[in-house]
């Protein structure tokens, strides 16, 4: 019972019975997906799903914590060159991506742990924190674009430069490869323990700290609590579930390129959180999916626009739904409809 | 009552560039005691509580709670060894719920507060008339019930010092009256409790001792009464002559 309150917690939207009947509908329906989906579609729909974690690890940080970090895609790069050394250096061996992928996760948390010591033990606050994430995330993306002679290779991988790292190997437990309908499935577990598993954070006690310190940082170390260590560990968390990211989009797509860390995608995030609404997960887990939906089916169509019309798209939510969109549905929904759904029922 | 003493500092100073907010100051509050500390505006008041909780490091002198020198210890860790402080703004939480307000303060691992904090933290709620379950946004309380919550988030905490600054301001004679009949009563259950405090009304009816900060330093100690026949005292800050 400790453990399903947790979960039906009120720090996020949906507690009541028919919310969860509903939920349990979706991921059903998720899991028939290839009973319905061509194998192309649930890669697309993995697509969509699999920059989740880096979502709900920001919404974490900024909704919860009020930490904005502007580059949560460096982690996600890291963790994809890293796996992408490590499991292309040991091809040929079944359990070389799981080491790459532990090996990926593993840096994302040493160099989250590292920058968010000194960051958050010098007390630096409020803006300097975006501007010091996001220069971390284009340092990198610097460095990686000008790797692109034959000298820059780790063991047999070539780093590509602007090129990108192709050819990065699929998931592999043992004998069992991860890609179609087996990948799509990946992507559907590693995106609800994801979700349950912040779900079951901001609803525990650390969970009602995050929210204090958000509000009134010296207030809250006031009421007992070292918030450096307490926010150093919201960002380390954030960091790895970017790399999950990170490791997500090279296991679907088998490449990664510098731009990934560049400018443009440390954006995104911002704006999949923003727009949902940063206070609450499940509104960002929404808009991180229709966005993500959005932005590639423009993209594929043809459409030059797509990162035009997500940025008015920000623009436009910022002025008329400064909570973000799915927050303010929830909260001023119909009581006599779907009220019941979100509230507690 | 015993006279051990449970907050003590030795020769505190503190200066904000060539200003002197606290000088020598040497204060001493026997356990469960409750000790009002006065003064006119920049006398050093809330500097000294800022001090007292490891919000500005002195300059200079040594504090002690309960015999421990907690001068260089983090503020986080001083209320984890029982300070507790309400601010002069009010700083509960806002944006928060009066239960998400009230189910902040720090816990310790082993579950929670002693039979003791918990009785005083409960009497507090039910007299201040707090919901501790309330999903009500603490910015939609009435400001005296605001300052409540502040007082009630602290004792969640199970401090066993605590430190008020101004609790009154902006509190209606009736709600400032029922303020300090749950400060005599949380004082009379042993806990021992220091209010900065401009009310000499609200003064009179809790303090059994009064210090009298003046340019940063102990001006006068004494009782109630001492101190508003103190001839100086008047002077300075009751403004008579």
């Amino acid at each position: 019972m400790k453990y399903l309150a947790l979960l039906t917690g009120p720090e996020d939207i949906g507690q009541s019975r028919l919310f969860w009947a509903v939920f349990v509908l979706l991921v059903v329906n998720f899991l028939a997906g290839p009973l319905w989906m061509s194998e192309f579609e649930a890669s697309n729909v993995s697509y969509y799903l699999l920059n989740l974690p880096m979502a709900l690890g920001l919404c974490l940080l900024w909704g919860y914590c009020g930490v904005l970090s502007f580059g949560q895609v460096a982690y996600f790069g890291i963790a994809g060159y890293l796996y992408g050394i490590i499991a292309g250096n040991m091809r040929g061996d079944p359990w070389g991506p799981l080491l790459g992928e532990v090996g990926g996760l593993a840096a994302c948390a040493v160099v989250s742990a590292i920058f968010g010591y000194f960051m958050f033990y010098a007390r630096v606050q409020r803006w300097i924190v975006p501007i010091l994430t996001l220069v971390l995330a284009l340092l990198l993306e610097t460095f990686l674009g000008q790797t692109a002679g034959y000298q820059w290779r780790v063991g047999s991988v070539q780093l590509g430069g602007y090129n990108g790292m192709t050819g990065i190997p699929w998931f592999q437990l043992g004998d069992l490869t991860f890609f179609g309908y087996s990948f799509y499935y990946y992507v559907v577990l590693v995106v609800l323990v994801s979700y349950l598993g912040c779900r079951a954070l901001v609803n525990s006690h650390h969970g009602k700290v995050m929210l204090a310190m958000r509000e009134d940082p010296l207030r809250t170390e006031l009421l007992g609590y070292d918030i450096r260590a307490r926010q150093l560990a919201v960002f380390v968390i954030a960091g790895v579930l970017a790399g999950l990211s990170g490791l997500l989009y090279v296991q679907w797509g088998n490449y990664i390129t510098p731009s990934q860390l560049g400018l443009v995608q440390a954006a995104l995030p911002v704006i999949w959180v923003a727009v949902g609404g940063r206070s609450k997960l499940l509104a960002v887990a929404i808009s991180a999916y229709a966005l993500n939906w959005i932005t590639y089916s423009l993209s594929s169509a043809g459409n030059q626009y797509a990162l035009v019309i997500i940025g008015g798209l920000l623009v436009a939510v910022m002025l008329f739904f400064p909570d973000g969109i799915v927050v303010t549905l929830a909260r001023n929904m119909n009581r006599q409809a779907l009220a019941r759904l979100f509230r507690r029922g | 009552m015993t006279t051990h003493s449970i907050v003590r500092t030795s020769a505190l100073e503190k200066r904000f560039g060539g200003i002197v907010a606290t000088q020598d100051v040497d204060l001493d509050i026997p356990e469960g005691e409750l000790r009002c500390i006065i003064g006119p505006n920049g006398a050093g008041k809330s500097t000294l509580f800022a001090l007292l909780c490891g919000i500005h490091a002195p300059d200079s002198g040594n504090i002690f709670l309960k015999d421990r020198d907690i001068t260089a210890l983090p503020s986080f860790r001083r209320v984890r060894l029982g300070l507790g402080l309400t601010f002069q703004t009010n700083r509960a939480f806002h944006e928060l719920t009066v239960r998400q307000n009230l189910e902040a303060p720090f816990r310790l691992p082993q579950g929670g507060r002693s039979s003791t904090s918990e009785k005083r933290y409960q009497y507090a709620l039910s007299t201040f008339g707090l919901d501790m379950t309330s999903d009500v946004p603490a910015r939609e309380l009435p400001h005296h019930r605001l300052q409540w919550l502040e007082i009630a988030m602290v004792l969640a905490g199970g401090p066993d010092v605590l430190l008020l600054d101004e609790p009154t301001a902006g509190l209606s004679p009736e709600e400032t009256l029922q303020t300090a009949r749950v400060l005599r009563h949380l004082n009379d259950d042993g806990l021992t409790i220091i209010v900065v405090e401009h009310d000499i009304a609200f003064v009179r009816e809790v303090a059994e001792r009064v210090t009298v900060l003046h340019q940063g330093a102990i001006f006068a100690e004494g009782t109630v009464a001492d101190i508003t026949a103190h001839d100086d005292v008047r002077r300075i800050y009751l403004g008579q002559a």
